[in-house]
């Protein structure tokens, strides 16, 4: 018995062993994330249910805590005991739920288990709560009190104490990216094709998922290429080239805000105008929407997705697309922070109208597409695998049904969870980012395009 | 003064405090401070207040799929104000009659889709099992408040019921769900704001 005792998950024995100072931690947290919306949300809903069916958990598994509502009044039902008068005044007659360590564990479960943070629920809910918002603010809470599953954690510190979230050593990262510069040079027949690390007074800082260099080298020869026969002058950093951030779902906005500010400061440091973030919905969502107010501070300079900069090359004529060279039909996923959170909707089909020959949109699609299930956290915390798994049998379904033999998405977490649904369902696709299609597609200058000033 | 000028004047005072409870509650909610945008706009606000109280307002599964309960909804809550008025009207010094013609109608079914939905949330396990008893309780007291409002445009003499019932009702609209109609506004307001500026939802932002 002893031995199985000490086999267990210290995370489980955490749970099991929370004190009342673990409690008031996740109460303090969370009362320091409330503002007037959030309180208005625990007087607004009236669990009329009806956001079930915009949620790919509960569409899939049907179970009563898959319910957006049964989550949402997890949360709410805390802020009503504990912070409305009327909650503590009728406590369980109108919802209310004292937070003790029972509950606790029920959050983690749920809030950590059963929600990607898609926000399908939000844009559904007949009030338009910010469901999703909520659930990340308990998250938060819960990471005030250390109680972050422990893969969603170490995927947060390997990108504070490492730089990047796949722990990549910076030799490791130069020695990538120029070894992808000589596959530029050989691709586009110019010996003076460069990938440019911490050039000074470049336009363009270029960020990516470290997922890029470990296993997708050729999405950054993608952007290389594309930013080549734009004659773009860009730049990567060699310290902090990381797009993901991970604090967005493990709510911990300090870490998160960490996370942000260093694409800032190396947009500064290099003095680049404009700081570009590469194909990640959550990435984009993070330091695009939330970092100003994680950190507090307004952005003195644009950031943008490089769907937008693309979009932009082709408007302004500076590359050219050939659609013939992408023939297999091809069809769309929406990452949800990108797109329905992100407001990045236009762009990718913008580039793929131009790109391939047989576009095939899903249905739904952009604001009201269905989360693949990678959001939320959900690749990292493996011990949730089974569900997140079974829950993309919806976007499977979708894939299915347009007879695409490529699926691209504008995001790597996506790409991961799309090729994990590819495998689970046989699909039978190819998957690809959107920039790897665009990239296939460019014609290229017959003599290189002179970089910008 | 009679019991029916003293019900009278008392249903006048209880709406005038459910609605001050309301506004106190209103600026309780406020003191817990705004949100401020920080990141620079990609869409417009206004443009998505306009897509969430218009198009917003329907363009969405939770009205697609579930239409008999959305109109009954509706329904429910214009029958919910008619009642209401209903009993104002009476309680004030007016001297109009109402038009009976125009508020049966929509008592009659109110009465009807409150009830409906409350066997609806009964029988359906997930939604029984989601509810708190105020959601139980809010449903039939309102069903019962309309019922009784549609009783009395047959029977005046119910006047005193239907007065007393109204008392009740207004005393626990603050302390109960039915508050909702009050802070549903402020809560789709946000929601039209916060994803309007970011160009999120249809129309609200910059297309390619």
């Amino acid at each position: 018995m002893e031995n199985l005792t000490s086999k267990r998950d210290p995370y489980e024995e955490k749970l099991d062993n929370l004190t009342d100072a673990d409690i008031a931690k996740i109460l303090a947290e969370l009362r320091r994330r409330l503002k007037a919306p959030e309180i208005a949300a625990a007087h607004t809903c009236i669990r009329c249910g009806l956001c079930a069916d915009a949620c790919h958990y509960y569409l899939t598994n049907g179970e009563l805590e898959d319910l957006p509502a049964y989550k949402l009044n997890l949360v709410l039902g805390v802020i009503k005991h504990h912070f409305t008068p009327v909650g503590r005044l009728a406590g369980r007659w109108v919802g209310g739920k004292k937070l003790d360590k029972v509950l606790v564990r029920e959050w983690v479960d749920v809030l950590f288990g059963r929600c990607s943070g898609c926000g399908r629920c939000t844009v559904n809910c007949t009030s338009g709560i910010n469901i999703h918002g909520l659930i990340r603010a308990a998250r938060g809470a819960l990471a005030a009190a250390g109680l972050v599953p422990p893969e969603l954690q170490s995927t947060v510190m390997m990108a504070v104490e490492q730089g990047n979230n796949m722990g990549i050593p910076r030799d490791e990262w130069l020695e990538t990216l120029a070894w992808i510069e000589e596959e530029l040079q050989a691709e586009t027949g110019d010996p003076g094709a460069r990938i440019p690390v911490d050039a000074k007074g470049a336009r363009l800082l270029y960020t990516v998922n470290p997922r890029e260099p470990k296993f997708f080298p050729l999405s950054l020869l993608a952007a290389a290429k594309l930013f080549y026969a734009a004659g773009e002058s860009w730049t990567f950093s060699s310290d902090h080239y990381d797009v993901t951030n991970y604090g967005l779902y493990s709510g911990d906005d300090a870490y998160a805000g960490l996370l942000s500010e260093r694409l800032a400061k190396a947009r500064e440091g290099l003095g680049a105008e404009v700081l570009v973030l590469g194909e990640c919905g959550h990435g984009f969502a993070s330091t695009r929407w939330e970092a100003p107010e994680w950190l507090n501070k307004r952005f003195p300079f644009p950031v943008q997705s490089i769907l937008e900069v693309a979009a932009g090359y082709v408007r302004e004529g500076r590359i050219r697309l050939d659609p013939s060279k992408n023939k297999k039909p091809l069809t769309l996923h929406d990452p949800c922070n990108l797109v329905r959170l992100g407001g990045i909707v236009e762009e990718q089909r913008y580039l793929l109208k131009r790109a391939v020959t047989d576009f095939r949109e899903m249905t739904p699609n952009r604001q009201k597409n269905y989360c693949c299930g990678g959001g939320g956290g959900q690749l990292s915390m493996t011990r949730y695998a089974k569900r997140r798994l079974a829950a993309g049998r919806i976007k499977a379904d979708q894939i299915r049904k347009t007879e695409a033999e490529v699926v691209v998405a504008p995001c790597h977490n996506c790409i991961d969870q799309l090729s994990e649904l590819n495998r689970e369902y046989k699909l039978g696709t190819q998957v690809r980012t959107v920039i790897e299609v665009v990239a296939d597609a460019l014609v290229l200058p017959q003599k290189p395009a002179a970089p910008l000033p | 003064m009679t019991v029916v000028g003293f019900l009278r004047a008392l249903t006048l005072a209880a709406a005038a405090a459910s609605l001050g409870a309301l506004i106190l509650m209103v600026f309780r909610t406020f003191s817990f401070g705004h949100r401020e945008y920080l990141s620079a706009p990609r869409g417009y606000g206004g443009r998505g207040l306009v897509y969430a109280f218009g198009r917003g307002m329907l363009d969405k599964e939770s009205v697609s799929r579930h239409r008999p309960t959305m109109a009954g909804g509706a329904l429910y809550h214009m029958a919910i104000f008619a009642g209401l008025a209903y009993v104002l009207w009476m309680a004030l010094p007016l001297r109009i009659s109402p038009s009976l013609w125009a508020f049966r109608p929509l008592l009659l079914a109110g009465a009807i889709v409150g009830l409906s939905l409350f066997i609806k949330r009964t029988a359906k396990s997930h939604l029984r099992r989601l509810s708190c008893p105020d959601d139980f309780f809010a449903n039939l007291f309102v069903d019962g408040f309309l019922s009784m409002a549609l009783l009395h445009t047959f029977i005046p003499a119910l006047e005193p019921v239907l007065l007393g019932f109204s008392v009740l009702l207004f005393v626990y609209i603050p302390l109960g769900k039915i508050r909702h109609c009050f802070f549903f506004f402020y809560t789709r307001i946000v929601f039209g704001l916060h994803f309007g500026r970011r160009g999120a939802l249809p129309g609200s932002g910059r297309e390619a």
